[in-house]
């Protein structure tokens, strides 16, 4: 179980690390929003899982899981909201001003 | 070993604190708040499980609430022009 766990939160967080990587390389607000939807989301469930993999009592898997269908659900939620606040004020991508 | 995860994972949180920080427009400033935010709830939830302090793992999903209404509660109010 261990080195499943490990190999699961060190995948999620290359994931976060290229999310992170993600945020200050691409060039409008758009895109980075993509990054970060996309590159969050997979790294926090990947080690939200690998923790689940590690807890030794029954609650704690329970809080986990939960923890990963809140960030499952409201990840895309406060992504869209951004991007749609964005749009509604006319923020124009690079090079299309 | 101990704590090295958590450690990778507030590493990989400096490009969105950067990106809040810096952020060229607001909507910037509110995404990085929101991967922060992510990346916090994800560092207390693993030090409650590797760490063994299993209250850390309540905090860490009320946190993830708190994070989520924050973004989108700027996102609405950026989007009615009050900035």
């Amino acid at each position: 179980m261990r080195p499943v766990a490990d190999l699961l939160i060190g995948a999620g967080i290359l994931l976060l690390a290229i999310g992170g990587l993600g945020f200050i390389r691409f060039r409008d607000s758009y895109s980075r929003l993509q990054a970060a939807g996309v590159g969050d989301l997979g790294g926090a469930l990947l080690v939200v899982a690998g923790a689940a993999l590690r807890a030794s009592r029954a609650w704690e898997v329970g809080i986990l899981g939960l923890l990963g269908l809140l960030l499952l659900f409201t990840g895309p939620v406060a992504t869209h909201a951004i991007a749609k606040g964005a749009f509604l004020r006319r923020h124009a991508p690079r090079g299309e001003r | 070993m101990n704590g090295i995860y958590q450690g990778l994972i507030i590493a990989s949180a400096v490009p969105p604190f950067l990106r809040l920080w810096r952020g060229p427009n607001f909507w910037d400033r509110v995404a990085g708040a929101n991967g922060v935010n992510v990346r916090v709830a994800l560092v207390l939830a693993l030090e409650g499980i590797a760490g063994g302090k299993a209250v850390l793992l309540d905090v860490a999903l009320g946190y993830a609430l708190l994070g989520f209404l924050g973004a989108v509660l700027l996102a609405r109010f950026g989007e009615r022009g009050e900035r």
